[in-house]
């Protein structure tokens, strides 16, 4: 270390710069936003929790073609199907392990009828070990309540579908 | 042989061989939609166009045929450019519903679109839309999804022998159907959904089930029939969801009978028994296995020490597995018993010891197709063997132009009722049951004078009475002319109550035409039991016993009545012919025990014990099929619950009673046990192995009496246990028609149904005038579950009011 | 199930075995065409079921093949049809001919759409593809006559001839 630099130390130049830093942010507009008060805004193509969906007329529209299970990396979809009294193809099990999945969206994008859809839904929790295990019931439940947004955002996005 | 170019390498073929196989063969991919390797040559999809040089147009693979010095192009520009093109036409009006099409992610159309096809499609007008059709309770139809190929139609006309579909109209307004509203009925059905390519025609016990990349395959074997078809079952998560043939030239080709395919159904039958059963103070309680085998043997030694090992007697289902039928036949006989069998529908035992050691078959199943004259004796081929049937049908019809071949088969019958064939028949004798063995004798007649040849002294005596007239006569020539000959005697036979006497008459029509004779073996494993003893008079590979023991009619017999019994996979009171008389004697019997996989009221009422135990997708075992060939399958799934494969059950049992050698660790093991004592036993000779009748009686006149012969028929959907709680099966028209009983239309007007004591019976049954069935008879079938009949009710009696024949 | 004796004339039967005659023996099928033909034109012009499992039975054929030849050609008939089945070829040479004129004129004219037949059961009208008179386009066919080179006029004056 030569004497300069040894001199310039006992001057406390740094800690002086690094007060101005400091200094400068404590009047800048600030940006952390204070969660859970405040909410940062959401893409709409958002992953969080998942949701069915029901076409207007109030029928589901998982026709259980058990692409989504197919393609899920996680393993997370569970789908057992037979014909229902009308004849017409659908599920009698839509399981959803929410402790495996990891929120890839693979399943929404298989989806040939737009029926598994990932919400803006990120905070949930479960209270019981199985809480998280998404039951058919239960998803289509998510997807009536959140229907508005869905729609909206499935709207907003599908010109780059 | 000829030398052909395919893209660039050379090939050597058969002349006159197609393209599309000389490609296969050579591991060249060609698309395809209509061509089959089992169907003929229609050429109708277009998909296998490919660049021939010289030709002017591209040329379908599969109807051209290789020529010296072809060069072919697969994959060249011009190829290309067809195989696209029709793809895009194919896909006009192919709907794009493969989300919910059974056949996604294993059909031929995907497939090919994915290979041949555009990205978008640059139709803009309307699809067509097809209205469904009914094809009965197995297959269902989006005939939307049809393209045509007409795989079905050809399939129907060529192999199942119903030419009922077609293709009617044409261009846009082609359908493919029955144009008016019939079902289609046929054993062989479900393979329509294996030929078709795409999701037009598919299963509907499998409907909406399962998709094809979630499944796992297992190659297992069906034990629904002598054959032994080679099939794999299609597993998810533990469950049989289908099963599909196994390919396998020599046995079952490509085909499966509907009886196989859907017999899985079974496995989730509510009537399944989950675990062991013992009734104590007269009350049902379930319970452990330790329990439940104490408590089994416990009895059993009772019974032996009160009485002694003799009071015991052992049934078996011939479609048990070799080993449990081995273990079975060790453990009683390790007990000192030999009152043990399988042959539960037979009623002439009097040559047992003189007839072959197993129902052989006389050949190989591929053989079959070589025979120019068949007599058929006894059977109901096509409902009994399917795909036995349909060897004989392709021999039959090889020289219709369907099949191209020289020389066509003379099919010849002698039956109780006039069943219908698929397949020509060059001469038939429908008579009664009694009259069949006089009807046989004049055919043996018939020939010793034709041909002048002299088998022996006493049977030119035993034949001195029979005369002849001029069917028996050409079926004589017919017989003798041919070149390889086969003489069948199936399930109506071997019921017959003179058995031994058409067993004899058979062997000689053999001997003079030196025919190939055979046994249609009932079960998956009828050869398999006679070959390991399970039979009271021999044991494993033919050894005779000291003291031979009752048969099965006679165990299940008041007369010969015995004190405890053990049942293995059957229910008595339906799979035996001793019928409703099995059912009084079971439950006069002091213990029963009852290995079965589904448990019954009647069951309930004579058990004392029911083990629980694996259906054939549920345990490794071994079959032997009618031509004598082992084939072991390995257990697809566990079995559910409580239930256990029954050799591990037959072991334990083995076990506390201290038998020696008993402590197998795998069905491997006993296999090997099993291989090893039976390793010498040769092929049976059937034309040998028959005992000298006392007499032949010509037909006994039974004019004047008013009691109607009874015939009886087991349904094919109805066979075992397994395929009677098949509830696609059970919706058939085979089993729908079962519920009735059939006179001659002759009779039907004055029938009474009376007890033995002679007071008339009112029975829920309708009694239906049918031409098949011959005047003086009545025809009714076996193993109705609930029915009101068993089989071979001696206290029932059909009357007419008066016996009248025009 | 009736036989074609039952139902089918002796002397249609006997014109059907001229037809079998020139066909090898055993080729019976072959006379399924003409056989066909000569039932329809007995019948009013049009062709039943039974009509046709009668010939199924005559000729030694599945029924299914029958119905297979008669809804594959245009000239064979299952449904009842007016005395006079006008063809109209709107094939290639005849649509760039001016078939569709002639279709339009025809339509307006009988009051009826292609398919339809008057309520007096007189005309029915049927687009048919391509009768091989292509030299004389456009072109229609009235029983077993070609009608060619038609205009508007001609078609009026034609049918004024059969009314």
């Amino acid at each position: 270390m030569s004497m300069f630099s040894y001199l310039k130390s006992l001057s406390l130049l740094e800690l002086l710069k690094g007060l101005r830093v400091t200094g400068e942010h404590l009047f800048k507009p600030k940006f952390t936003v204070q969660y859970p008060d405040e909410k940062t805004p959401l893409s709409s193509r958002f992953r969080g929790h998942h949701a069915l969906r029901r076409y207007s007329n109030g029928e589901e529209r998982c026709i259980a073609c058990k692409l989504c299970e197919a393609v899920c990396p996680a393993l997370a979809i569970t789908i057992e199907a037979e014909p229902r009294e009308d004849g017409s193809r659908r599920t009698i099990l839509y399981d959803i392990d929410m402790y495996k999945c990891i929120f890839c969206g693979f399943c929404e994008e298989a989806c040939p009828v737009d029926a598994i859809v990932e919400t803006r839904r990120f905070e949930y929790h479960g209270e019981n070990r199985g809480d998280l295990i998404m039951s058919k019931e239960k998803l289509l439940a998510i997807g009536d309540e959140l229907e508005s947004q869905i729609a909206v955002d499935r709207a907003k996005e599908a010109q780059y579908r | 042989m000829v030398k052909i170019t395919i893209n660039g390498n050379t090939y050597e073929a058969q002349a006159g061989q197609m393209l599309i196989d000389v490609a296969d063969a050579a591991g060249i991919e060609i698309p395809r939609f209509c061509y089959h390797k089992k169907l003929s040559v229609s050429a109708n999809c277009r998909m296998c166009l490919v660049d021939v040089e010289k030709a002017p147009k591209p040329l379908p693979a599969c109807a051209t045929p290789v020529m010296d010095g072809m060069v072919v192009q697969t994959r060249s520009e011009k190829a290309q450019q067809a195989q696209k093109a029709v793809m895009e036409f194919l896909l006009i009006n192919h709907p794009l519903d493969c989300p919910i099409c059974d056949q996604g992610g294993e059909c031929e159309l995907q497939d090919v679109a994915m290979g041949y096809g555009q990205d978008s499609s640059r139709f803009k007008e309307l699809k067509r839309i097809v209205p469904d059709k009914n094809l009965g309770p197995l297959i269902s139809t989006e005939m939307t999804r049809c393209i045509h190929c007409t795989r079905c139609v050809r399939f129907g006309t060529e192999v199942a022998g119903i030419r009922e579909m077609g293709a009617t109209g044409r261009g846009e307004n082609t359908r493919i159907g029955t144009y008016i509203e019939r079902a289609v009925e046929s054993e062989l059905s479900g393979n329509m959904i294996d030929v078709c390519p795409v999701g037009a025609l598919t299963s509907k016990a499998f409907r909406f089930h399962g998709r094809a990349w979630e499944m796992q395959q297992y190659p297992s074997i069906a034990p629904h029939d002598g054959l032994g078809s080679n099939i794999y079952m299609h597993v998810r998560r533990n469950k049989v969801l289908r099963v599909v043939p196994r390919e396998n030239e020599a046995i079952n080709e490509v085909w499966l009978s509907d009886r196989d395919r859907f017999s899985y159904e079974a496995l989730e039958s509510s009537e399944r028994l989950l675990h062991p059963m013992i009734k104590r103070n007269g009350k049902w309680q379930e319970t452990n296995w330790e329990t439940a085998l104490n408590y089994a043997i416990e009895g059993l030694k009772n019974i032996i020490a009160t009485y002694n090992a003799d009071a015991m007697g052992a049934l078996a289902s011939p479609a048990a597995t070799l080993e449990e039928l081995y273990l079975l036949q060790k453990l009683v006989r390790g007990l000192d018993c030999s009152n043990i069998d399988h042959r539960l529908h037979q009623i002439d035992f009097s040559d047992q010891n003189d007839a072959p050691l197993y129902p052989y078959l006389g050949q190989r199943i591929e053989e079959l197709e070589k025979s120019d004259a068949v007599l058929l004796i006894g059977t109901n081929l096509r409902k009994e063997q399917p795909l036995l049937n349909h060897r004989l049908r392709k021999a039959a019809l090889k020289n219709t132009g369907m099949i191209n071949e020289e020389i066509s088969a003379n099919i010849m019958l002698i039956n109780p009722v006039d069943y219908e064939f698929n397949l020509p028949i060059a001469e038939k004798i429908i008579a009664a049951p009694s009259k069949i063995v006089s009807e046989l004798a004049s055919v043996a007649k018939a020939l010793i004078s034709l041909t002048g040849k002299n088998i022996s002294d006493e049977i030119t005596d035993l034949l001195a009475d029979v005369s002849t007239n001029s069917i028996h006569e050409a079926m004589a020539k017919l017989l003798n002319e041919g070149e390889y000959k086969t003489i069948l005697v199936g399930r109506l036979a071997s019921t017959h109550p003179e058995f031994s006497k058409i067993r004899a008459l058979a062997a000689w029509i053999g001997k003079i035409t030196e025919a190939k004779l055979g046994y249609l073996a009932e079960a998956g494993n009828s050869v398999g039991a006679s070959l390991t003893g399970v039979l009271p008079h021999q044991g494993i590979a033919g050894h005779k016993v000291e003291n031979e023991g009752k048969n099965a009619f006679e165990m299940l017999t008041k007369e010969h009545a015995l004190k405890a019994y053990l049942l293995l996979g059957i229910e008595a009171e339906i799979d035996s012919y001793a019928g409703s008389n099995a059912l009084s004697v079971l439950e006069e019997a002091k213990f029963v025990v009852c290995l079965n996989s589904y448990k019954t009221k009647q069951m309930q009422q004579y058990a004392n014990v029911i083990l629980p135990i694996s259906l054939y997708p549920e345990t490794s075992g071994t079959y032997v099929n009618c031509e004598g060939v082992w084939q072991t399958s390995h257990g697809v799934i566990p079995p559910p619950e409580n239930v256990r494969p029954a050799w591990k059950v037959l072991r334990i049992l083995g076990n506390l009673f201290d038998l020696d050698e008993f402590n197998y660790d795998s069905s491997q093991e006993i296999q090997d046990d099993i291989h090893k004592k039976t390793v010498n036993v040769s092929l049976p000779n059937n034309l040998q192995d028959w005992k000298m009748p006392e007499s032949i009686n010509i037909a006994i006149s039974n004019e004047g009496s008013r009691e109607l012969e009874k015939i009886i028929e087991m349904p094919m959907y109805a066979i075992d246990s397994m395929v009677r709680r098949a509830t696609s099966l059970q919706n058939t028209q085979d089993i729908t028609q079962a519920a009735s009983l059939y006179v001659s239309s002759r009779q039907l007007k004055d029938i009474n149904i009376t007890s033995s004591d002679g007071t008339s019976l009112d029975t829920q049954m309708p009694i239906m005038g049918d031409e098949r069935v011959p005047d003086g008879c009545i025809l009714y079938y076996a193993a109705q579950k609930d029915g009101f009949f068993s089989i071979w009710n001696e206290s029932f009696k059909f009357c007419s009011s008066s016996y009248h024949v025009e | 199930m009736a036989t074609a004796q039952d139902i089918l004339s002796a002397s249609i039967l006997a014109e059907i075995d001229k037809y079998i005659a020139k066909y090898p023996a055993g080729r019976k099928q072959s006379a399924v065409m003409p056989a066909l033909t000569l039932v329809q034109d007995h019948n009013g012009g049009w062709l039943t079921t039974q009509l046709m499992d009668a010939i199924a039975d005559y000729l030694d054929m599945p029924p299914i093949a029958v119905y297979e030849v008669a809804s594959f050609y245009s000239m064979y008939e299952l449904k009842p049809v007016g005395k006079y089945k006008v063809c109209v070829c709107t094939n290639v040479s005849c649509m760039l001919c001016g078939s569709d004129e002639i279709v339009a004129h025809l339509e307006k004219r009988l009051g009826i759409k292609l398919g339809g037949t008057t309520s007096d059961n007189k005309f029915t009208l049927k687009e048919v593809e391509c009768l091989a008179a292509c030299g004389n386009a456009p072109m229609f066919q009235i029983g077993r006559d070609y009608h060619e080179n038609l205009t508007p006029e001609k078609v009026d004056q034609i049918l004024d001839g059969l009314e």
